[in-house]
């Protein structure tokens, strides 16, 4: 039989450490893959005996990339088992701090972790500036620096750059690989821009740092935020830090609709052969957020909650986090045991034992018939799972929400493609970019809705009334969930005697990138990347592309 | 692309950009301003940049969540693009490198091979030492020897953040994975430890920018830290130390004192423990930090700070087997203890006398009635 | 000086030569003085620090205008400074001092201070009168040994740490520093600190309670003693401070 296969260790431009082994057929097609996550830090086994009020910043640092929301999930699940209802101020606070992640995170994603998928650096020293501003006009006319002499200077730059003869990030990749599409132009076009959001994602993050104190990892709070409003002291979230906020969303604005967007959808348009690869399990899910109430209110989300099955937009099941009967993780392909036997648990009874059985490294390749990985493999009432951007996108938009359904309509117009061009590799990628766009408007309306409330004299951030362990309830367990960049998040705790007793985290990016489970259904990454076609197995730019569409975070996914 | 590599300066570089000589002086001063040089050094730093290559610089992750990385790139002076573009030569990232795969490990191989002593090994993240080292591979080699491997030619070895200064999250009780901080495995090259979970944009490539510069390591701490980010805590330099000194504290979130911006001890603020650069510097080109912000000091940059007990506590439980309690806790119970103690000693003392008292009466009036 | 014995009461001698008291100038002035500002740096310092611990009672009006917790620093650090003089003071006396400046050591190499030891523990117990010392008994001075000269070092040396954490190229950091990567970190430092700060409330109820009870039993003016200098004893009395020399 000829078939092949390969290895892509590291997978890099993503987060953490994986590995991507690969089963290719005569024809060079993928059949086979699995997903391999070779890290494992031990969070759940580090948090038990701690006090509860202090998880969010252990979880935080489960991710530095999509930092914010572990602690947002694990506040949110300290709060349920403590019955806690934070003030209406610290609500809106929390969702312009989940915005500001998403934006920034979308942003950085496209630019510079999945651009160079699509973007030939080296094709870019061919292009012609003039050519290149002409371009750059007409995909975005709402952009001003798009002129020759800005693009003369980033090509005269990348050209020195590439002539020092120290190619730094950018040296050994698939420079010229047949998979490369953009003409000269685009792709100058790209780098101008991989530059430009390079220098403006520190700006959008100055949100968190205003209102949590520093980006990465901002501070949150069990029972509210810590930053205090007082619009008359010049200590407090006053006048000014406000103002810097609305100044940090419009800018965001710009960047998002003038830049990525128009940038998404052109490179798009070079490649839509890319609709059909990629496709994955057709199963998504969305737990849903950025409440207009309070968490505990779905009805009142902007980003609705559901499941889409076998790709049946027509009807949205509903995801019960604490229905012991839905969600659970299974460990058959992981590096894990089960003490009490179970062979998959509820987050709340959830285990969490290494048991490494892979090769002893340095090692060659992996067994897609043993455990191969760290991460568990989280299923919904026995299916998998995609969750992320497109998921969300999916499920708003059969939920019939309009927001979803303006931005979705409107950029498959754009493209000329039909909705089921959304299940692909693509899709996911656009998904992201529309997403974005919807986060942006949000982030204006949550905004407003902060100095509404502030004009009504409210200006309260915490609830103090549970603070104290000693009021605690002997025992309590909550579930705290949320949408985090790359999807649905979870944080299962039990408290017990004013300690963590458990505590559980399923992570998007072990939905995603799981392996398989005993039935041997595959996770997200694995079935997508089946029947992709490799031009040159040696130069894996395919599976990087559709890997990267997901956007992976290791980290997060084992913990 | 180039086969010979000849030598590119950073003056070359900042040159070809369409700097200006002038400007490329100014950017000199600029930055000897942003490391905390007075002006005499302004000639050193254009010369160092006139004459040197970029420095390679191979960036590895081990245990860590890559939030170095993330707060790396925040930096605003000087601006990252300068710095991974102009002034070092990044040529190893898994976080940014657009190689993959075997590809990627290429290069890692041929920079020890070509630039033996001669490039920078910044780590993020730190290594298992566990069970052979299972808990991280890379291209299925284990991190550790990865470690070893990178840092045998290295000229100097930069620990990013308190996971590789000091081992951070995963190295926090129960430390499962037996993760190990850098200095403790790298012990025959100089290491610089930047603790901070994660260190401050500035400070990360402040270091950097010495290093260029200087051509050699900045001053170092006993924790191995430059004392030029690490010298001072972050209560010495905290704008709410008035209220410290004054009284003035945070008594509950929210409170009144909170809107006044008082002093946050109460709280569980860390500040007066900790070495950091945030309450002068601040996060995010100045716009805030922490303490600026309501919430206490975690103490992010030192030692073991999660294995301190709660956030929100002053003090903690004291480290004793079998004890759950503070040192008040303890000594109120020990003082009353001492109290009960004396007093049952006191008063047995008085019983135990006054009988004595009556007997010796009893035997002095016997032999009266005798006689 | 140590030594000379005199008669207190020539009408006593006369009257009743067998309870012939005698008086003996145990104390020389540099340990009264050292045992009085010692006592008084110890509360001092004792009730700053649960003051810096756990400040109370914030005063109204602006920060500028007060200088609560910077004044009781401040208080705490003088008093710790002079603590810690009149403590290598007393050290210095150990060995220029009589031989009962020495009398507090554990002299655990000789049998008869084990012995003492041994006795002393047993008259407490027994609630019995027993031998008499004119320096320490052994076990007294093995509580101070103890009770003040090592949670004294341990203070200090704590003390001096989170003193010195503000200027960490200083002398005091170069002397003490190495306690905080000792002891885990900054925050352990303090929490130790304050752990000891409570060993001396111990040790102040139990010294105080026995130096009042072995006064009441032996009859030996303790309690003056640590004024006048001067403790008293009956003749026949013998002195067993036999193992000091
Ligand atoms: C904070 C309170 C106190 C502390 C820390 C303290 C400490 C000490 C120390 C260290 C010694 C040994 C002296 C030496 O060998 O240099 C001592 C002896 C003595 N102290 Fe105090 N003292 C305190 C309070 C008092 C008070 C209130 C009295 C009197 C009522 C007192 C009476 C004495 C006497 C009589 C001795 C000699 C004891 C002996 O013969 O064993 N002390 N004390
Ligand atoms: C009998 C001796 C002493 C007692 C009872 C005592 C007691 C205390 C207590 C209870 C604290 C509060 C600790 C906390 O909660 O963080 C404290 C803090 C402190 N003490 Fe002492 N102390 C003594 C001697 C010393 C000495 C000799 C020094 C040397 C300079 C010293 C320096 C300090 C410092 C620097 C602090 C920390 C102040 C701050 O964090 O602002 N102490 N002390
Ligand atoms: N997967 C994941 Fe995260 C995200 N987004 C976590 O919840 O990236 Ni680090
Ligand atoms: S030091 Fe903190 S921020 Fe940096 S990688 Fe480690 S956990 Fe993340
Ligand atoms: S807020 Fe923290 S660092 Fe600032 S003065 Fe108060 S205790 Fe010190
Ligand atoms: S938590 Fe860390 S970021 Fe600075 S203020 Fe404290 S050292
Ligand atoms: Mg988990």
């Amino acid at each position: 039989m000829g078939t092949k296969r390969i290895v892509v260790d590291p997978v890099t431009r993503i987060e953490g450490h994986l590995r991507i082994e690969a089963i290719l057929n005569d024809k060079g097609v993928i059949n086979d893959a699995i997903s391999s996550g070779t890290m494992w830090r031990g969070l759940e086994v580090i948090l038990e005996g701690r006090d509860p009020r202090d998880a969010w910043a252990f979880c935080e640092r489960i991710c530095g990339v999509c930092t914010t929301v572990h602690a947002l999930a694990s506040v949110r699940c300290v709060e349920d088992a403590l019955q806690i209802k934070i003030p209406k101020n610290a609500e809106i606070i929390r969702n312009i701090m989940f915005l500001t992640q998403f934006v920034q995170d979308h942003v950085i994603h496209f630019y510079h972790l999945h651009a160079l998928d699509w973007v030939d650096i080296v094709s870019a020293l061919s292009a012609d500036p003039k050519a290149t501003a002409t371009l750059a006009q007409s995909v975005s006319p709402g952009k001003h620096n798009a002129t020759p002499g800005y693009f003369y200077d980033i090509k005269n730059t990348l050209k020195k750059f590439v002539d020092s003869g120290q190619l730094g990030l950018f040296q050994n990749a698939y420079w010229g690989h047949p998979a490369y599409k953009l003409p000269a132009e685009a792709n100058l076009m790209a780098v101008a821009h991989y530059l430009e959001a390079l220098k403006w994602q520190k700006e959008i993050i100055k949100i968190h740092t205003i209102f949590g104190g520093k980006n990465p990892h901002p501070n949150y709070l069990v029972g509210g935020m810590a930053c205090t409003i007082d619009l008359n002291s010049d200590n407090a979230i006053n006048m000014e830090r406000l103002n810097m906020v609305k100044d940090l969303i419009d800018n965001a604005f710009d960047i998002v609709e003038n830049m990525y967007i128009p940038d998404l959808l052109a490179i798009a348009s070079f490649y839509p052969e890319w609709t059909k690869y990629g496709e994955g399990l057709g199963n998504f899910m969305s737990y849903g957020d950025i409440p207009q109430t309070n968490i505990y209110d779905k009805s009142s989300y902007k980003i609705p909650a559901g499941i889409i099955l076998n790709k049946n937009l027509s009807e949205v099941h509903e995801v019960d986090q604490r229905d012991t009967g839905q969600i659970q993780e299974e460990i058959s392909h992981s590096w894990y045991e089960y003490p009490s036997g179970a062979d998959s648990l509820h987050p709340w009874e959830g285990e969490t034992k290494p048991k490494y059985t892979g090769p002893k490294p340095p090692y060659k390749n992996l067994d897609e018939n043993n455990a191969y990985t760290w991460l568990k493999a989280p299923r919904w009432k026995g299916h998998a799972m995609e969750v992320g951007p497109l998921a969300r996108m999916l499920v708003g938009y059969a939920s019939g929400d309009d927001d979803f359904k303006e931005v979705v309509n409107a950029a498959l117009g754009k493209l000329k493609l039909p909705a089921t061009a959304l299940f692909s590799t693509l899709g996911r990628t656009a998904a992201r970019g529309l997403e974005t766009q919807l986060c942006i408007h949000w982030l204006k309306q949550e905004y407003n809705r902060l100095i509404d409330n502030l004009k009504l004299g409210d200006t309260r951030v915490a609830d103090t009334t549970m603070w104290e362990p000693k009021d605690w309830p002997k025992e309590a367990k909550g579930v705290g969930h949320t949408e985090a960049p790359r999807g649905a998040l979870g944080h299962w705790i039990k408290i017990k005697d004013e300690k963590i007793d458990k505590y559980q985290i399923v992570v998007p990016s072990t939905w995603n990138a799981s392996p398989k489970d005993a039935k041997g259904q595959p996770g997200a990454y694995e079935a997508a990347l089946k029947g992709t076609p490799m031009a040159d197995p040696d130069q894996p730019v395919e599976i990087l592309r559709t890997i990267h569409s997901f956007d992976p975070c290791l980290a997060c996914a084992t913990h | 692309m180039t086969d010979s590599p000849k030598i590119i300066t950073t003056y070359d570089v900042l040159k070809q950009h369409g700097v200006s000589r002038r400007s490329f002086i100014k950017f000199c001063s600029m930055t000897a301003a942003a490391l905390g040089l007075d002006y005499t050094m302004v000639p050193k730093i254009v010369e160092a940049m006139e004459t040197k290559q970029r420095i390679p610089v191979l960036w590895l992750h081990g245990l860590e969540c890559t939030c170095c990385s993330e707060s790396f790139i925040r930096s605003s002076h000087p601006l990252v693009q300068d710095v991974i573009f102009n002034m070092i030569s990044l040529d190893y990232d898994e976080t940014l490198q657009a190689a993959a795969g075997h590809q990627a490990e290429e290069i890692r191989k041929k920079i020890i091979k070509e630039y033996p002593g001669q490039y920078i090994l910044a780590v993020e993240g730190n290594a298992p030492t566990k069970d052979g080292g299972v808990y991280c591979t890379i291209a299925g080699e284990s991190f550790v020897d990865i470690l070893e491997e990178t840092a045998e030619h290295a000229y100097a070895v930069v620990a990013w953040g308190s996971c590789a200064s000091n081992g951070c999250v995963q190295a926090a009780a129960p430390n499962p994975t037996g993760a190990q901080p850098v200095h403790e495995l790298i012990t025959n090259k100089p290491v610089i430890n930047v603790p901070g979970c994660p260190p401050i944009a500035e400070v990360m490539t402040g270091v950097l920018t010495y290093i260029l510069t200087f051509g050699k390591l900045p001053e170092l701490d006993r924790f191995k830290r430059p004392t030029m980010f690490y010298g001072q805590r972050i209560h010495d330099k905290c704008y709410r130390r008035s209220f410290f000194d004054a009284g003035q504290f945070v008594e509950q979130w929210d409170d009144d004192g909170a809107r006044k911006g008082w002093c946050l001890y109460k709280m569980g603020c860390r500040g007066p423990m900790t070495y950091n650069s945030c309450s002068t510097i601040k996060w995010n080109n100045g716009v805030s930090f922490p303490i600026g912000s309501g919430h206490g000091c975690l103490g992010c940059s030192e030692d073991n700070f999660w294995d301190n007990g709660s956030f929100y506590n002053r003090l903690s439980s004291v480290p004793l087997p079998g004890v759950e309690s503070t040192p008040e806790e303890i000594g109120k119970i020990a003082a009353v203890a001492a109290g009960v103690g004396v007093g049952a000693h006191a008063v047995s003392h008085i019983i135990s006398k006054t009988i004595k008292n009556a007997k010796e009466k009893k035997a002095e009036s016997k032999p009266e009635e005798k006689e | 000086m140590g030594d000379v014995v005199q008669p207190i009461n020539p009408e006593n001698v006369k009257g009743n030569p067998h309870e012939y008291f005698r008086r003996k100038y145990v104390w020389s002035w540099p340990i009264r003085i050292f045992h009085w500002v010692n006592a008084a740096a110890i509360i001092s310092l004792f009730f700053t620090g649960l003051y810096i611990s756990q400040p109370q009672l914030a005063p109204a009006g602006e920060a500028y205008n007060n200088f609560v917790m910077a004044n009781v620093r401040m208080i705490h650090f003088a008093s710790a400074f002079i603590f810690v003089i009149n403590f290598f003071w007393r050290m210095y006396w150990f060995w220029m001092g009589s031989k009962y400046a020495r009398s507090g050591f554990p002299f655990f190499w000789k049998k008869s201070w084990w012995q003492d030891l041994f006795r002393q523990v047993m008259d407490y117990i027994k609630l019995e009168k027993g031998h008499i010392h004119m320096g320490h008994n052994a076990l007294g001075g093995l509580a101070y040994t103890f009770g003040v000269i090592g949670l004294g070092w341990l203070q200090i040396l704590t003390g001096m740490a989170m003193y010195s954490e503000s200027n960490p190229k200083g002398i005091i950091a170069s002397l003490t520093g190495w306690v905080i990567p000792l002891s885990g970190g900054s925050f352990q430092v303090h929490m130790w600190h304050h752990l000891f700060a409570w060993g001396f409330i111990v040790f102040s109820i139990i010294h105080i309670y026995i130096v009042i009870y072995d006064g009441q039993v032996y009859k030996n003016g303790l309690v003056t003693s640590m004024v006048s200098g001067v403790k008293f004893y009956q003749e026949g009395d013998i002195d067993r401070d036999d193992w000091l020399k």
